[in-house]
């Protein structure tokens, strides 16, 4: 299809893309944008540095690919490099979605599947401001190498969010409730669910008090269980943060212990839903990668870059946002395997905790950080009255070892809104989730 | 009437991967929407590259039927050029640049690994309509988010040097560098917890997150924003000035017209004066909505409908350099604090991952991980000390803004 250089590895990606943004604010229409574009982004490498374009003229593919040897040094060695070496060649095409393509799903089936649950919004009373979202994508990828790949695969997600705050005199909250699926028939009939929880969200805002600041065992849900696992532990899992530093790698040495016994979180790109990835942006398959086993450090993520370099096996994580980026490492649905308690059983054996339901947003360095929302006392075993927290915190290395439980129900969630970020790549859409984990020590404001 | 929306990024990008060049990226992308208002609606469609107007004009003009309302007045005869040609490097300067920096990095700070973008830009971006509006922005900036790494640390990253300029030189850039990291190698002690001057650096939104969320016109307007009730109200210091800016001296390749060319005067519009709160973020429907004074903030993709947003706050500067908002005190500079927020009765924390000890003229040395907070309405308040009158480094155009806070160490 495209002529590649002589002495130099290229790949060529092309992306169809079919989105779908409809917005309805206090019930009105504010948005209503279908898009629908194609385009490619081409790397070219010489063994020693990378050469990326972009472009949105798909006539002009074989020019970039042009322009982008002339910058690069020829290297009659480079099928010999390592990097090039583990690049995986595959072939094929593997159009999960043909059947139920989201873009052949009426305009007018959105909008109903929208317009069908304001009444639960507009009903409640503390509800002053409220937006209802649609969103989908679909993307069909195009992926060819100067190896041999050449595939063809497609990714889809849609969902809807009905984001809303709620007012009381001076008590604000600000909430969303949130559905997303790989398929458009999994977002009907939520009504019911979005009428409890918008209900939820009115006792909370009623009976809220700020949190007495300290030290507790705090219980995740599965939600705020899932961003933990992403952001405390996903993000060093991404293995170009190793590259050329020799602490990292013997720090994060394979087979170290570093999380308590129960802990296990997986990374895995075939789980469908809003991280799903069957193929990277090098053309790797999915694989599901164990992260922590059994408290134990078992693996990492990988682009063909970092695999060579750390002598490690491809992981299918070499994704970009979209066709104006080059692949990173990044994580696909990252979550915590669930365990043996009950839900009822972990909460029971906290005397004095906090329950964590919802969260706004949460990070991770040496000290991972998560910003609840929805939030809760424990006292004596049981769930007690609504807190207002700013930020939970604690140290990365030391929380690990300080979870001691986790209940035996897995929930993996999908997302619309939102994304991870890393660096200037940002929104990717990933999925997270876990069962409930009890965590000992978090220092709560 | 029709209207059309462009914006075209020109970039070369620069990533550094164990302290040297990894890669060089290379994009010249158009970006054009067409809008079409028609009895009191709005259409949009978009494209992406070359297009066939004629489709466009069909897709913008199916997306009619939504009857997404617009019966506000189009801004139209204006015709307004800011066109800042200022050539940073030619050709191939900017990569040879960037390696000369490395190496010197290499050689003179080898405890540390570098990593991340170099980035140097050039956005154009136009607005036009058949009601003779016609606003044209051009700007090129140098955007550097150099990520460090001490070689004996165990984070994934310890820190990052961050500017974005339309000047640059390459012994300023240095110069930044080691005082940066000549500082973070200087361990000091935080001695003890109680109320200290936080200085955050203008570039940091960390501390505007409540005034992001909660003057957004729309949240405003529907009274569920915890300044709903203070409008015209003095609230805040004397000193403390925001404004909603689009002005090219606050802000780089950002236009100088919001998403519905609305040019405010001197491109900024003060959202609180001297403590007094004037306004929340609007675009016209907003401010029609919530009869809200219009604050020129729509801001949208370009094929998306103008919604209420901000594009970059900006403190006002007082009369005083850093060193004189200090009078004295020693200041805790806060070079990063990730994921701290706001209750919503105002309420902050945030723990700050890298933290300084600063003078008001030259970071001394690095403190341990501290938590800091605050309320609102105290650190805009009888805690604000104002935003300094100097930069903080030579490139960046970054002031201190200092803010008496609670402060332990974490």
């Amino acid at each position: 299809m495209f002529k590649f250089s002589k002495n130099l590895y290229t790949d060529v990606r092309i992306e169809e893309v079919f989105e779908t943004n409809i917005t309805f604010t206090l019930g009105k229409i504010s948005e209503y944008k279908i898009r629908n574009y194609k385009a490619a982004f081409i790397r070219v490498f010489d063994g020693d540095r990378w050469f990326y374009s972009s472009t949105s003229d798909l006539d002009e593919i074989q020019n970039e690919i042009k322009k982008l040897s002339k910058m690069a040094k020829p290297n009659d060695k480079i099928n010999d490099n390592p990097i090039v070496k583990k690049m995986e060649v595959n072939s094929g095409t593997f159009l999960k979605f043909k059947d139920n393509d989201i873009s052949k799903v009426s305009e007018e089936d959105k909008l109903n599947l929208l317009k069908g649950m304001f009444p639960q919004v507009c009903e409640n009373k503390y509800i002053k401001m409220w937006t209802a979202r649609y969103i989908d994508c679909r993307k069909v990828k195009e992926f060819f190498s100067s190896k041999g790949s050449n595939i063809k695969f497609d990714t889809q997600r849609c969902g809807f969010s009905m984001g809303f705050v709620m007012s009381e005199g001076n008590k604000k909250l600000n909430e969303s409730y949130q559905k997303a699926s790989c398929c458009f028939e999994d977002l009907k009939g939520k009504n019911d669910e979005l009428k409890k929880y918008i209900n939820k969200c009115e006792y909370f805002l009623l009976n809220s008090k700020p949190v007495e600041k300290g030290t507790y065992t705090v219980v995740l849900s599965p939600l705020a269980a899932g961003v933990f696992a992403h952001e405390s532990f996903g993000h060093k899992s991404e293995s170009d943060f190793m590259i050329g530093d020799e602490t990292m790698k013997k720090e994060w040495a394979l087979g170290k212990k570093v999380g308590s016994d129960i802990l296990t979180i997986v990374d895995d790109g075939n789980v469908l839903g809003s991280g799903y990835t069957p193929f990277d942006d090098e053309g790797s398959h999915a694989k599901k990668t164990y992260l922590i086993k059994d408290g134990v450090l078992a693996g990492r993520l990988h682009s063909s870059s970092t695999a060579a370099i750390l002598e490690e096996d491809l992981t299918g994580n070499a994704r970009s946002i979209n066709f104006e980026y080059e692949p990173i490492v990044r994580m696909t649905t990252t979550y915590i395997e669930a365990g043996n308690e009950t839900k009822d059983e972990l909460i029971s054996k906290v005397k004095n905790g906090i329950y964590v339901e919802t969260i706004k947003h949460g990070s991770g360095m040496s000290t991972f950080t998560m910003a609840p929302s929805l939030s809760y006392v424990i006292r004596d075993g049981k769930i007690a009255e609504p807190v207002n927290i700013s930020v939970v915190t604690g140290n990365v290395f030391k929380t690990l070892s300080e979870i001691d439980g986790v209940s035996n129900e897995l929930e993996l969630l999908s997302f619309v809104t939102g994304g991870c970020g890393k660096m200037e790549q940002y929104p990717l859409p990933v999925g997270f989730g876990g069962p409930y984990v009890r965590v000992n020590n978090l220092n709560v404001q | 009437m029709k209207e059309i929306y462009s914006i075209n990024h020109k970039q070369t990008s620069i990533n550094i991967s164990g302290s040297k060049i990894e890669s060089v990226r290379e994009k010249n992308i158009l970006k054009t929407g067409l809008r079409i208002y028609k009895d009191g609606f709005i259409g949009v469609s978009g494209a992406i590259g070359k297009f066939d107007a004629d489709e466009l004009s069909k897709r913008a003009n199916s997306a009619l039927k939504a009857k997404v309302e617009y019966p506000y007045e189009i801004t139209s005869n204006i015709k307004k050029d800011v066109i800042i040609n200022n050539e940073i490097f030619k050709d191939n300067d900017f990569i040879n640049e960037i390696e000369e920096v490395l190496d010197y990095l290499r050689k003179n700070q080898s405890s540390f690994i570098f990593s991340n973008k170099i980035n140097m830009s050039t956005v154009d971006t136009s607005l036009k309509n058949e009601e003779n509006l016609n606003l044209n922005y051009k700007d090129s900036a140098i955007t550097v988010e150099l990520v460090f790494k001490e070689k004996s640390s165990s984070n994934i990253m310890d820190g990052a040097i961050v500017f974005e300029d339309r000047k640059y030189n390459k012994n300023d850039f240095i110069s930044i560098s080691d005082d940066f990291l000549n500082a973070y190698k200087n361990n000091v002690e935080f001695k003890k917890e109680g109320k200290y001057p936080v200085v955050f650096a203008s570039i940091d939104d960390t501390p505007f997150i409540k005034f992001i969320s909660d003057l957004n016109g729309r949240v405003f307007g529907t009274g569920s924003s915890l300044f709903s009730k203070n409008l015209g109200k003095k609230i805040f210091n004397d000193s403390f000035t925001l404004y909603n800016s689009l002005s090219p001296e606050d802000i780089c390749l950002q236009p100088f017209f919001d998403a519905e060319g609305t040019i405010n005067k001197d491109y900024r519009f003060p959202l609180i004066e001297n403590g007094v709160l004037k306004a929340a973020n609007t675009d016209k429907k907003t401010a029609a909505m919530f009869n809200l004074p219009l604050t020129g903030s729509a801001v949208c993709d370009y094929d998306s409908i103008p919604q209420p947003g901000i594009s970059k706050l900006k403190v006002k500067e007082c009369e005083k350099t850093a060193k004189e908002l200090l009078g004295g005190d020693m200041g805790i500079f806060v070079a990063d604090a990730a994921g701290g927020d706001f209750t919503p009765d105002g309420n902050f924390a945030t723990p700050v991952q890298l933290a300084f000890l600063y003078d008001g003229e030259k970071i001394i040395g690095r403190l341990p991980e501290l938590q800091i907070s605050s309320n609102i309405f105290e650190m805009y308040g009888n805690s604000f000390r104002g935003v300094s009158k100097n930069d903080i480094w030579p490139l960046g155009n970054i002031k201190a803004m200092i803010m008496d806070m609670d402060v332990k160490k974490l």
